[in-house]
Formats: C-alpha cells, sequence, structure tokens
C-alpha cells in the first residue's frame, strides 16, 4: 500500500497476552479494542471495529471501520485490511510484558483519501482541483460510513473499474471520465451537502448508491442544475421523480413477489410479520407486501418500523415470538440488518419461522456470519457466484486490480458499475445530450436493446436470482424474470 | 511543522487542544470551509455571496475564529483580505485525531482522563 501514512499507539494492560488477544471481537470486551465485532477470529472473518468520532442522525455511536482478518499470530498479531470508512490496514499486536502485564500496540496506515475523509468527516476541507478540459467529471455518492457502509463496501470500487474500464477504451468522445467520490455518512443531509459539492465540482452525472431518504434528498438539492442523478441501488422508485432523474436496480415489489409463494410452501405458513426502517425504502417495501401476499394466501400478522441505526432488536423479536408469525420478512439495511439477524438467530427463532431479507448481499451475509445467516432467503439481481455471461471476467478484474481482501461483489456494487458503462455508452452516442435526453437514452436502452451480459443488462427491471444462505454463502436455487 | 509528497503528508504530531475541530464544529463555519474548499483563495466579499444564511459581518467574525484554529490562511492584499484553506493544518489536525481515537482504543480504561502512555508515532511509508 503506497503513499500511507502511519500512525501509531500503545499501551501496557494488566493481563497476560493471552487473555488480551483472545478478547478480540469477543461482545463482552466493551469499548476496548474498538469495540471489534467478529464471528470467529480466523484469517478472512468479516470484522468490525468502531471509531469513537462523533456522528449525525443516525443511531449509532461512532463510525465503523470495515474489513477482514488478513493475517493472524495467536496471542502475538492480528491484521486487518480494512475498506470503510478508507482502504486501509489496521495492525494490532501484543508484546508479553512480563506474566501479568501486555504491551498492546496499534499501527493504522492511512492513505491520502483516508486523509480527506478525515478532515471531511471533522467539518474541515481540502480544495478541489479544476477539472481539466479534456475530462468528463461523474460523481458518486456512496455511504462510506453509517449504517449503510456495510452494503456498500465495494461500491467504490465498482466505479472506479467501470471508469478505468472507458477510459481503457478510447474515453468519451475524447474525454476520459473523472470519478469523485462523496460519503452521505447515510445522511440525508449530508448526502445534500455533498451532491451540492460535487455539482459545483463540476460533475455532470451523479450516481448515488445510498438509501432512499439520502436519494430523495440529493434529488432535491440538484434540480435544476442539468446534471443527471442515477440513483444505483435497489430502490422502490417514485413517481415524483424529475426528468433528470434514473432509477436502476431490484424493486421490493419484483422481490417479494418472486419469493413470496416459494418460501410459503416450503415453510407451510401463511402468517408474515414485517421488519423495516422509519423511511421510504421501508414503507415501499412493506406497502408492496400488503398489496402482493393476499394473492398468495399470504396474510401480515405484524410489522415493526425501527428508526435507522437501531442497534438491539430485542422489543421487535418478543413481538414476532408473540405474533404466532411463520414468515418474517426484513427490509432492515446494513448495519441494522446484521444485527437483526444475529439476534434473530440467537433468540433460536431461525429454526422455527422462514426468514427473507430484501437486502441479504454477500457483505451482509458475511458480517451476519455463517451460522446465524443460515436458512435466509432473498431476491437479487446479482450474485458473485452467479451465472449472469461475463461475470467470471469482471470477478477476476476485479480481484486482479484491488486483491484477495477487497470486500465482495455483490448487487448494490455492481449495478453502480453496469450504469456507468451503460452511461458512457450513451453520451458516446450522443455527446450533446442533455440530463433529460441522456436519462431516456439510459431508459431507451432498457426497452430495446439490453442484452443478458454484463453492463448490457436491463438495469430497471433486472432478472432476479432467488437465493438462500447455505453454508456461509448465497446459493441460487431459481430465477424470476 | 507538515509537508506534503505525493498526495503522502508527513507531520509532527505535538500535544494540542482540539482548537480545529472546536471550531469546526459551529454549521457556517463547516459551510465556509466548503465555500473554500470549492473556491480555492476568497474575499470575504465572495464567501458571504456564497454563504446564503448569514451576513458580511458575521462572515467575518467566523473567519476570525478558522484563521485562530489554524484551519484557515488569510493573505492581505491592499485593503483586500484573501483567505484560503490552510491544507497543511487540516491535515495536520486531522491526523491527530486519529491518534487520540487509536490511543483511546488501545487503552484499557478507555474513559479515564489520565494519559501515561507514550506519545503515539508517525511513519511515513510510500
Amino acid at each position: 500500500m503506497t503513499g500511507s501514512t502511519i500512525l501509531a499507539a500503545e499501551s501496557v494492560v494488566e493481563l497476560p497476552s493471552y487473555e488480551v488477544y483472545g478478547s478480540f471481537g469477543r461482545p463482552d470486551s466493551g469499548s476496548w479494542m474498538f469495540d471489534a465485532r467478529c464471528g470467529v477470529l480466523a484469517v478472512g472473518s468479516a470484522v468490525r471495529l468502531t471509531l469513537p468520532v462523533a456522528t449525525g442522525g443516525h443511531g449509532r455511536p461512532g463510525v465503523e471501520m470495515l474489513g477482514r482478518i488478513s493475517a493472524l499470530r495467536p496471542n502475538e498479531m492480528i491484521c486487518i485490511e480494512h475498506v470503510q470508512p478508507w482502504r486501509g490496514r489496521l495492525r494490532l499486536s501484543f508484546d508479553r510484558v512480563d506474566p501479568a502485564r501486555t504491551r498492546v500496540r496499534v499501527r493504522a496506515s492511512v492513505p491520502a483519501d483516508g486523509v480527506e475523509w478525515l478532515v471531511r468527516h471533522v467539518g474541515g476541507a481540502l480544495p478541489v482541483r479544476p477539472a481539466r478540459s479534456d475530462v468528463i467529471r461523474i460523481g458518486l455518492v456512496t455511504s462510506k460510513s453509517g449504517p449503510a457502509a456495510i452494503y456498500s463496501m465495494a461500491t467504490e470500487y465498482l466505479a472506479g473499474l467501470a471508469v478505468d474500464e472507458v477510459n481503457d477504451d478510447r474515453g468519451i468522445d475524447g474525454h476520459l471520465l473523472e470519478l469523485l467520490v462523496a460519503d452521505d455518512a447515510t445522511e440525508a443531509a449530508t448526502a445534500a451537502h455533498e451532491a451540492v459539492r460535487l455539482v459545483r465540482s463540476g460533475c455532470r452525472a451523479i450516481f448515488a448508491c445510498t438509501t432512499s431518504s439520502s436519494f430523495a434528498a440529493i434529488s432535491r438539492a440538484v434540480r435544476g442544475t442539468g446534471v443527471l442523478l442515477v440513483h444505483s441501488v435497489m430502490n422502490e422508485r417514485s413517481s415524483a421523480d424529475g426528468e433528470n432523474v434514473v432509477r436502476f436496480g431490484e424493486q421490493p415489489a419484483d422481490q417479494i413477489a418472486a419469493l413470496a409463494g416459494p418460501i410459503m410452501r416450503a415453510t407451510g405458513g401463511r402468517n408474515w410479520f414485517l421488519v423495516g426502517e422509519r423511511y421510504s425504502w421501508s414503507y415501499g417495501a412493506h406497502h408492496a407486501a400488503r398489496a402482493t401476499l393476499p394473492r398468495t394466501a399470504g396474510r401480515v400478522v405484524g410489522e415493526s418500523y425501527a428508526p435507522l441505526g437501531t442497534a438491539d432488536f430485542t422489543p421487535v423479536i418478543e413481538r414476532i415470538q408473540r405474533s404466532g408469525a411463520d414468515i418474517v420478512m426484513s427490509s432492515l439495511i446494513g448495519a441494522d440488518e446484521v444485527d437483526f439477524q444475529r439476534q434473530f438467530a440467537a433468540s433460536g427463532l431461525r429454526s422455527t419461522v422462514g426468514s427473507l431479507s430484501l437486502v441479504m448481499d454477500e457483505p451482509t451475509t458475511a458480517h451476519v456470519g455463517a451460522d446465524a445467516a443460515e436458512g435466509i432467503w432473498t431476491a437479487l439481481g446479482y450474485l458473485e457466484d452467479g451465472p449472469v455471461a461475463g461475470n467470471s471476467a469482471l470477478v477476476a478484474r476485479y480481484r486482479e486490480r484491488y486483491g484477495r481482501w477487497a470486500p465482495p461483489i455483490s448487487t448494490l456494487s455492481e449495478t453502480v458499475y453496469e450504469a456507468i458503462l451503460q452511461y458512457a455508452q450513451a453520451v458516446r452516442h450522443d455527446p450533446d445530450a442533455d440530463a433529460t435526453r441522456q436519462r431516456l437514452a439510459l431508459l431507451t436502452h432498457r426497452s430495446g436493446r439490453s442484452g443478458t451480459e454484463i453492463g448490457a443488462r436491463d438495469l430497471v427491471a433486472p432478472r432476479l436470482y432467488l437465493a438462500e444462505v447455505r453454508g456461509g454463502g448465497l446459493r441460487i436455487f431459481d430465477e424470476d424474470g | 511543522m507538515s509537508t506534503s509528497i505525493d498526495g503522502c503528508y508527513l507531520c509532527d504530531v505535538t500535544a494540542n487542544e482540539n482548537l480545529a475541530f472546536d471550531a469546526l464544529s459551529d454549521r457556517v463555519r463547516r459551510q465556509i470551509m466548503s465555500v473554500l474548499g470549492e473556491g480555492g483563495e476568497l474575499t470575504v466579499t465572495e464567501i458571504a455571496e456564497r454563504v446564503d444564511v448569514v451576513g458580511r459581518s458575521t462572515v467575518s467574525s467566523h473567519l476570525r475564529i478558522l484563521r485562530t484554529s489554524g484551519v484557515v490562511n488569510e493573505r492581505r492584499d491592499g485593503r483586500l483580505r484573501h483567505y484560503s484553506i490552510d491544507t497543511e493544518g487540516s491535515v495536520r489536525d486531522a491526523f491527530r485525531y486519529l491518534q487520540g481515537l487509536l490511543q483511546a482504543g488501545v487503552r484499557l480504561d478507555a474513559d479515564s482522563e489520565e494519559t501515561a502512555d507514550p506519545p503515539g508515532q508517525l511513519h511515513d511509508v510510500g
């Protein structure tokens, strides 16, 4: 990792080294060791650490560093490659001072984009260099912090890969694409502020891989600027979109329609409990469920809406137990979904109640953990192990570029990859088009010339792959659409 | 002192209060920083035109706080004062902030105000 600065800190604690090492990742270790959480202390395990920094609108304290354990020496060292909120490495070492004391050292690598994130996070700013005349700037608003950071882990990588491939393929009408990235911190106000910054920095299109709440704020903030706005993660759609807005990705109504029959047949039950968040995504998803389930003889016996950023789902799980539900559908996202599914499994309900999750992508599955996630059903437009034509080559290019510890590609990150490729194709075809014409071109691509392989797929109503978590991974058992 | 080499920053981390972070806790001052981040070097009038919630005199007051905190530079040209982001100061403060978080993370008693541990170290790798 070049161009990084190393920060180091250390402390001597009154514990033997094996106890210090063994406490890493355990829920009972408290805030010490960055409140680390990992299912198994093993190389490759997904890990979450919390930096105790101030956050804004969502309820979770601190900012999570998300990554995987890349090296271990029992009782001596733990190395973590993390991708959120920046790509870096954290190395914890435990040196025996005497039988009862251990020197704990931490070394953190911080690359240039990590410095920029830190400066912006605390309210500062670094100058944005002027755009060159031979460059077309596009913006990516993603969630590098806050509850949505888990499902956004590979988003920046996939967007960067798409831009590089466009530029390697002669660019666009003599211009190179340049990507500017912003973190919305899973907060609507920050999303709007950052989108305006991207527009002022000269971005001609913004790809938003954010919650629907953030997307609505971005849409209001950039209205009238002439910038194309693409929602490039699954969303519930809206009839109030402007003529510069394109929405891609799975829709909850399609996901539920595809899964309702199979999961009711598998469980033999018809009573559903809906678990969601207090914002438009869950409201839309639950509305779709109430409209769809009666057609398959299902019925909703209860539902709950937790604030975004909820970590304790005990009251919700108690309500599910009392409701007599046969199937639980979750529209929770990211860290909230991870905590809910882990607590749901710990309650013992997983073996008796069917589980459907709308956002159970690969990174979320990894953070829930193999045992806790076993048996969850989902329906997604892309899976890293899926059969889409061209996928093997995409995965190979991704791993070659970002290495073995890069987070898995998921439907939420892959959609922005294809969206940028389709945008580039539209601008090449009609370089003078305004945002309205670009929007129509992207929608026309969908209805007329879309193909079935990576880069040319229908992103407005993607074909869905029905999958179940088995043995720690998402296994496809059917297709829909 | 702070230097920048190919996007890689090397700073001295010395004991200091979180003056910059206190200064940036204000919404208007954060907005001023954003304006300077996009506009480069600007006069008070130019900043006030882009910060739509307060007047010129209030902007001047906020700029004084930002300059005192070391996150904004001031350059005088006759009667005009030009302001720009002190990039080195912002980066130095960001590193200091992360350093504090790391130190708190490895202390067993994270809530303790006592800091008997040696100061952190900073190295540059290329």
